[in-house]
């Protein structure tokens, strides 16, 4: 037996020894950014271009990167906070300011990104990509109309629901139905909201924040509040089937960006990149891989008639979006209140 | 581990205090639990005392707030919960892994190692993929509904995905190797002789089995519920994927303080040292039980 | 017995069945023409083309199998001499090691992922190769010490006294009498690191640096955008690649008994 384990290892060995080798000695540039955010079509060419070796560690979730970035682990040059983290990271004074002249293809980014209350001025982020979060229909098997977060949950649906796995957003739903917009997360609005999810939360039939699309497109569900990216993946999909519509009652707007933390070792190479991906025949690659809304109006001009038309990565209309905020100590009485209502109306 | 019940000698070994050589073999063991587990375990133990940090991350302090929530209903009817479904998972993996555990274990030898491998290979490939084949197993236009459908069985699709029992499915999926390979080692040393003479003495094979076959694999039960049920205890992967995320254990709630919205460090590290320290507990005390039972 | 031995082996048949109906949708979608991985279009060999000229991907299984590899030599070693060790000697700390080494069983991956790379970045330690085996061998030797300790249950001490009285010193007692004797639960033990260690997901995130991603963190970015096929080719191609391994080995091994 120790043979045949000796024999296996050492074959293992021949094939892991076979590998790409690495580069050594290049300029580095560390990247930490979300899964599958940054094709490696734009890493390679910022690599062709300037030299530098750019390495990309992923994360799933906002808080998954605090978590690493507070252990003290490696320097990283670059993160891509959402909005209302860079809004958290700044008061908390964990972003580099960024240096506008050295950031020339800033001027692509469109005005409306301007005077959020994140980062009014730009100063410390760039945005990436936008998106919303809304609401997909099976139009083969819901016919009647579906316009905000109180035609979906309904006694009729039940069962039939996925959602996103992430209580802020489903708390802010419900205090978007109460006419209280994402600055109101306090004591007494949960409070208020409590009931509201009472009465949702035992109508969902699958909690998903990473990939929501599965459910429906399983036919499990037939309705779903998922991000924009996943709904606009299904619209190419299966074209005719599916339909993306923003709740009237007002939907979250999300602005991942690129920005600096303090302790980054490369900051030359760093700005460097962001003017790089500011560029809109770069920006646009983003764009053919991953269809969520593109803030780079430059780059926009130079889509497919067919991925400007996708309705989910450019909703038309005037709808109403809002940006999250920071909402500092309530996450932890967000969790729990989440946590309690789900425990109760599931199994 | 437990005592033999047969003519094989009640203490477990010429136990002596280590010489020096002893302590100098042991030494890399002690410090790998010093380095790798008790430092980890006291960073935690000092997280938990902590104070929140708005970003997540921890403000040093002192408070037993964080415990204060531990006890909280809504905290220990999930982990109420997350007992039964590892209770379940172990039961039903000693139940369905036992019998095979005891054909390889009794197989020819060259049989043995081929049996081993086909036990161990599906589960080199990704969780991942594994859990979203389950998926396509179990959803409504799955193959199982698709099939049941198919041979006039039901008449409409069988809700199986999204549930309690798609979650149980996917638990013994994942650790019933973990029962199996520990007490397939306890099974091949059994002598032949044993069992044969358990028979001709007029025992039916059900009761040879019982009276006399599974207490001396008892070891090996005991391993295998070890490393079935406290690792059940932890997950957190297979129930989100497979119980559509509404059959939250412990382990989810513990990741959601570090990788969710709740940025409540100082309170997940108090839910780990609470589920540490019953463990530790537990598994102290029924440890001395058998030192004890072994060495009267 | 015949009755019951037939009875099991149906049983184990059943089992097998079980443990390979995922599997055989995984290799089947392996050929599916959705990027998806949801549901079957068509047929397609095009994501076997891409995982040649996915290197990283194909990278990062080399970095899994090199980290399995190590971690499972270093539980073996660790775990067979704990579990010897603990049987052998009698200390009063035996207990409170036995618990200290089954510990990371039970702290959640995400706590112990955070204070093991707090405690990496104190000391200094650089993420790599390095602290992924640590974090790994950690929560992997316990499983082959429990193992190993099972197997010892109920050993006859003559065995060893009989080494020695032919004239064996204690190392090579140990060596030609214990470690053979131990062999299924070493086997057991490393199978289970292996497996284990092929398949770490949390703890490998936060020890890992971006040049030493391991499969699984790789698959797991990828959900989002969804589970192309690529990956269950890459899968399909490890399985088919281990079973034809072994299956050379048996051979060779009959031919040269």
């Amino acid at each position: 037996m120790i043979r045949t384990a000796s024999r296996i290892l050492a074959a293992l060995a021949l094939v892991a020894a076979l590998g790409p080798a690495r580069v050594a000695g290049a300029e580095e540039l560390n990247l930490f950014a979300w899964s599958e955010y940054v094709p490696q079509s734009v890493l390679d060419g910022f690599q062709k271009e300037t030299g530098i070796q750019v390495n990309y560690e992923t994360y799933a979730s906002n808080e998954e990167m605090l978590a690493k970035l507070l252990s003290g682990a490696a320097s990283y040059d670059l993160v891509q906070p959402s909005e209302y983290t860079v809004e958290a990271m700044v008061k908390e004074k964990l972003l580099l300011p960024l240096d506008h002249a050295k950031l020339p293809n800033l001027k692509n980014i469109g005005k409306e990104y301007y005077g959020q209350p994140y980062d009014p001025k730009l100063e410390y982020s760039v945005p990436y990509m936008q998106g919303t979060v809304g609401i997909v229909v099976n139009t083969e098997k819901v016919k009647d109309p579906i316009t905000g977060y109180g035609d979906v949950f309904q006694e009729k649906y039940k069962g039939r629901i996925v959602v996103l796995d992430d209580a802020l957003e489903i708390v802010t739903w419900a205090l978007a139905t109460l006419g209280l917009g994402p600055d109101a997360v306090t004591k007494e609005n949960l409070e208020k909201v409590r009931p509201i999810l009472a009465k949702w939360l035992p109508l969902v039939k699958v909690y998903d924040s990473d990939s929501p699309k599965t459910a429906l497109l399983n036919g499990d569900v037939d309705l779903g509040i998922v991000w924009s990216g996943e709904a606009a993946i299904l619209l190419k999909e299966e074209p005719g089937k599916f339909k993306y519509v923003l709740p009237k009652e007002g939907a979250h707007m999300f602005i991942d960006s690129l920005a600096i933390p303090k302790g980054a070792p490369n900051v030359a190479g760093a700005l460097k990149f962001i003017d790089y991906v500011l560029r809109p025949e770069v920006s646009r690659k983003i764009s053919e891989e991953f269809p969520y809304t593109n803030p780079n109006v430059e780059a926009r001009k130079l889509l497919t008639k067919e991925e400007r038309d996708n309705a989910a990565s450019y909703p038309p209309g005037n709808p109403k979006l809002e940006t999250f905020r920071d909402i500092g100590p309530m996450a932890a009485d967000v969790d729990k209140l989440f946590t309690d209502l789900k425990a109760k109306s599931g199994s | 581990m437990r005592q033999e019940t047969t003519g094989f000698t009640a203490a477990a070994g010429p136990q002596r205090p280590p010489g020096t050589a002893g302590w100098l073999l042991l030494a890399p063991l002690i410090l790998w639990a010093v380095a790798f587990v008790v430092a980890p375990a006291v960073i935690m133990l000092g997280y938990s005392f902590a104070h929140r940090g708005t970003l997540g991350g921890v403000v040093p302090g002192f408070t037993l707030e964080n415990y204060a929530g531990v006890a909280d209903p809504v905290y220990l009817r999930i982990v109420w919960r997350s007992i039964v479904y590892a209770a379940i998972t172990t039961a039903i993996c000693l139940v369905a892994g036992y019998p095979v555990a005891y054909l390889i274990g009794r197989a020819d030898a060259r049989w043995r190692n081929l049996l081993l491998m086909g036990v161990m290979v599906p589960f080199w490939t990704s969780f991942l993929i594994r859990t979203y084949a389950w998926v396509t197993i179990l959803k409504s236009e799955g193959l199982l509904n698709s099939l049941f459908l198919q041979l006039g069985m039901i008449g409409q699709p069988l809700e199986m995905l999204y549930t309690p029992g798609a979650v149980v499915v996917g638990l013994v999926y994942t650790f019933l190797p973990f029962m199996i390979l520990p007490i397939y080692s306890s099974v091949e040393k059994l002598d032949g002789a044993l069992i044969e003479a358990a028979l001709d003495l007029g025992a039916g094979p059900m009761r040879a089995f019982s009276r006399v076959i599974v207490p001396l694999t008892s070891p090996g039960i005991a391993a295998g519920v070890l490393l079935v049920f406290v690792p059940a205890l932890g997950i957190y992967a297979v129930n989100d994927i497979l119980g559509g995320g509404r059959v939250d254990m412990i382990g989810n709630i513990i990741e959601n303080q570090f990788k969710g919205n709740a940025r409540n460090w100082p309170f997940g590290a108090a839910l780990g040292t609470t589920l540490l320290v019953a463990f530790a507990l537990v598994y102290a005390w029924v440890s001395r039980r058998q030192r004890e039972l072994a060495f009267r | 017995m015949n009755r019951v031995h037939r009875l099991f082996a149906t049983w184990t048949g059943v089992v097998f069945a079980f443990f390979y109906l995922p599997i055989a949708i995984l290799v089947l979608f392996s050929f599916n023409e959705s990027r998806l991985n949801i549901v079957w279009t068509g047929f397609t060999l095009d994501w076997y083309r891409f995982l040649f000229e996915d290197r990283g991907l194909v990278r990062t299984l080399q970095n899994s199998l090199i980290v399995a590899a190590a971690t499972t030599v270093l539980s073996v070693v660790l775990g067979t001499a704990g579990g010897w060790l603990l049987y052998r000697y009698r200390y009063r700390a035996a207990t409170v090691l036995e618990t200290l080494v089954f510990l990371p069983m039970i702290v959640p991956e995400v706590i112990l992922g955070v204070s093991l790379l707090i405690l990496f970045v104190t000391v200094g330690l650089r993420l790599g190769y390095t602290t992924i085996v640590i974090s790994h061998v950690t929560f992997c030797f316990p499983f082959v010490m429990a193992a190993v300790q099972a197997r010892l249950a109920g050993l006859d001490p003559s065995l060893e006294e009989a080494a020695l009285d032919l004239g064996a010193t204690p190392p090579q007692a140990f060596a030609k009498v214990l470690v053979p004797y131990l062999m299924p639960a070493i086997v057991s033990g490393a199978l289970m690191a292996f497996t284990l260690s092929l398949d770490e997901l949390i703890v490998t995130w936060f020890t890992a640096s971006a040049g030493t991603r391991t499969l699984p963190l790789e698959i797991f970015g990828r959900v989002k955008k969804g589970l192309d096929p690529s990956l269950n080719a890459i899968s399909t191609v490890f399985i088919v690649f281990t079973v034809f391994a072994v299956a050379l080995t048996e051979l060779l091994r009959r031919r040269n008994p």
